[in-house]
């Protein structure tokens, strides 16, 4: 079972690649670029999830990885005059040593109080760029960022987000199926039993908290290459939502769960914006029906539908657990966790 | 720099932290006594500010702003009890992170509704004949409105003290707040007791949105500017403490006023520097009850 499940993603990962390198032959440009951002959007949930979907961390500092990743590519070409795609595997380097610098910090707090303090710590980020004009060039922002040369036109920068973004999607993969993953789930459906059976839980949080920091500023930096540019309105926390929403629209408890959520919101989001001036209202209404309706989003509503097709037609085939499973085992060993900890 | 400068910017200093304590303490109650993180607390603000500037231009600038007081607060309560019905109480022993989403999913609603109605323009709204002008503290003008809000804020805070204080309402919250459950266990109606708690605390919003429309532009994006400086002030005095709030709206308002005084550009960046420090040393806020797991 576990092997033919094993295939089946890759069979899907290699389809998926299929569909996505070809792509500039036969879209437009502006098609390629909602694609572009589809992918570095895609990115940028996938990190955030190795949190909120495997850890349970909430964290709302997810947009200030991502402006540390813009502006890397940012300040290395205004400053440095070095080539812009430096930044991209510098961003790696730079998102890394401020995640871990602002897990060290936050998680010190668990639950909410993690939460607001990564709102806290992210916030004053964005101040610090939003004011320091001689460094970031404050509110105005950085851009008319050049390319090099092999990165002149449309489609080439798509293959160069699709490559880059593709790297970091697998890295992020093997993360999540690896021990390591299966510890932070632990560490997600029971903090403390975690504890028991030998866990350093603070440390894998941080581990954690630095992984996802790191490619979430390598979406950014991405996102800086395909706009040519980088302004504070990236870092500030409202955007921090739009990562949060993607994983609930895909999906948390499924590592694909926040590409298929990526693909819904940027399309979603280019309908709404271009159909009414009210674009905020519209989603935000959308996102109230998902969350009251269908919190384990499309592939949790998929796999049921599948499920239970399987099932209907072989008895003895094992059908994939429910993705809120998670969520109701949570349910029931929270109150005992509760009882053991005070 | 004199004395009277400090002074006077300590008297401001206050004003801030009284109009902040009165966002807070309904922030503060509402997570108190719900657990529920109420990230549309700053619309609801927002609500009552532009419903004050309708009243005002209705009622006409002598008194106007009085009664939007009073209209701000019910306006506001009306659409949080909407909300608690309609959206919250469906959510209760769900995880946290789906209560925080929906909420911030009504930002986004809100600040939409609130463009829809009232347009982009940031408007004014006059202040009431007898609030206007100032008086004189050590040589310096000091706006009476400003002495009104600190007053204000006292009346709300001792209020809110008898309230949780002296009355049975106020045992029930208390209790709510340490555990709702065995609340529950004793016979009392706690979901009707959270919806309670929720109309006040966005009634206290409302009126507060009114207040700050008296002293300021009244504009788009007030709703995310006081909804981080809440959540400063209620995580630095710990999550629903009243008083806790008291002491960090004290803080955060001093911060701010001295801040621009003496660091200009860095007088936003204290507010949250102050907060991570207090949340990295305790990181249940100065008053603040550990966290229920």
């Amino acid at each position: 079972m576990i092997a033919r499940t094993a295939r089946l993603r890759w069979v899907g990962w290699i389809a998926l690649l299929a569909v996505a390198i070809p792509a500039p032959l036969v879209l437009s440009e502006l098609q390629l670029f909602t694609a572009s951002r589809i992918v570095i959007f895609g990115l940028w949930a996938t990190s955030l999830n190795l949190l909120l979907g495997q850890t349970g961390l909430v964290s709302f500092a997810h947009a200030a990885f991502f402006g540390v990743g813009a502006y890397s590519v940012g300040l290395i070409t205004l400053h440095l005059g070095w080539p812009a795609v430096i930044g991209v595997p510098l961003s790696l380097l730079s998102g890394a040593v401020i995640a871990f610098l602002m897990g060290l910090v936050a998680l010190r707090a668990v639950h909410l109080y993690f939460s607001m303090l990564t709102l806290a710590i992210s916030q004053l980020l964005f101040v610090i760029v939003f004011t320091s004009y001689d460094i970031t060039l404050g509110d105005n922002g950085i851009h008319g960022i050049e390319l090099p040369a092999f990165l002149g036109e449309t489609s080439q920068v798509y293959w160069f987000v699709i490559a880059v973004a593709g790297l970091g999607i697998l890295a992020l993969g093997l993360v999540w199926h690896s021990p390591f993953g299966a510890a932070l789930q632990a560490i997600r459906d029971n903090r403390l039993r975690a504890s028991f059976i030998g866990l350093h839980v603070r440390r894998y949080e941080l581990a954690a908290f630095t992984l996802a920091g790191m490619f979430a500023a390598l979406a950014g930096s991405l996102f800086t290459v395909v706009n040519k540019s980088a302004y504070p309105g990236l870092l500030d926390w409202t955007q921090g939502a739009v990562p949060i929403f993607i994983i609930l629209i895909g999906g948390m408890y499924r590592f694909y769960g926040p590409l298929v959520g990526a693909v819904a919101y940027v399309v979603l989001e280019e309908i709404v914006t271009r159909e009414t001036l009210y674009s905020n209202l519209v989603l935000g209404a959308i996102f109230l029906v998902i969350v009251l309706v269908a919190p384990t989003g499309i592939t949790g509503i998929a796999e049921r539908v599948t499920g239970r097709l399987a099932r209907r037609g072989t008895r003895t085939a094992e059908a994939a657990p429910p993705a809120s499973l998670a969520e109701t085992l949570d349910n029931q060993l929270e109150p005992i966790s509760r009882d053991i900890e005070t | 720099m004199g004395i009277d400068d400090l002074v006077i910017q300590f008297l401001a200093g206050l004003t801030r932290a009284g109009l902040l304590f009165i966002v807070a303490a309904g922030l503060s109650l509402v997570f108190g006594a719900m657990r529920v993180i109420n990230l549309a607390h700053g619309s609801l603000f927002m609500l009552g500010a532009f419903v004050a500037s309708s009243v005002v231009a209705v009622a006409g600038g002598e008194y106007g702003l009085l009664p939007a007081l009073v209209v701000s607060a019910i306006a506001a309560a009306a659409f949080g009890l909407l909300i608690e019905l309609g959206v919250l109480r469906r959510l209760y022993g769900r995880e946290h992170l789906l209560q925080l989403l929906a909420t911030f999913a009504i930002v986004l609603i809100v600040g939409d509704l609130v463009r829809l109605v009232w347009g982009e323009e940031n408007l004014s709204v006059t202040r009431p004949k007898a609030l206007s002008g100032s008086v004189d503290v050590l040589g310096n003008p000091f706006p009476i409105y400003n002495l009104f809000i600190i007053g204000l804020a006292l009346a709300v805070g001792g209020g809110l003290w008898l309230l949780m204080n002296r009355t049975s309402l106020g045992r029930d919250i208390r209790a709510a707040i340490v555990d709702p459950q065995m609340l529950g266990g004793v016979g009392v109606n706690v979901s009707r007791l959270f919806t309670g708690v929720f109309v006040l605390g966005s009634g206290l919003a409302g009126m507060a949105g009114a207040v700050a429309a008296g002293s300021g532009a009244v504009g788009l994006g007030m709703d995310v500017d006081i909804l981080v400086q809440a959540f400063a002030v209620t995580i630095i005095g710990g999550l629903g403490s009243i008083p806790g709030t008291l002491v960090g709206a004290c803080i955060i308002g001093l911060l701010d006023a001295f801040g621009i005084l003496f660091v200009p550009r860095l007088a936003l960046a204290l507010i949250f520097l102050a907060m991570a420090i207090v949340l990295a040393v305790r990181p249940s806020g100065l008053f603040g009850l550990p966290e229920r797991a």
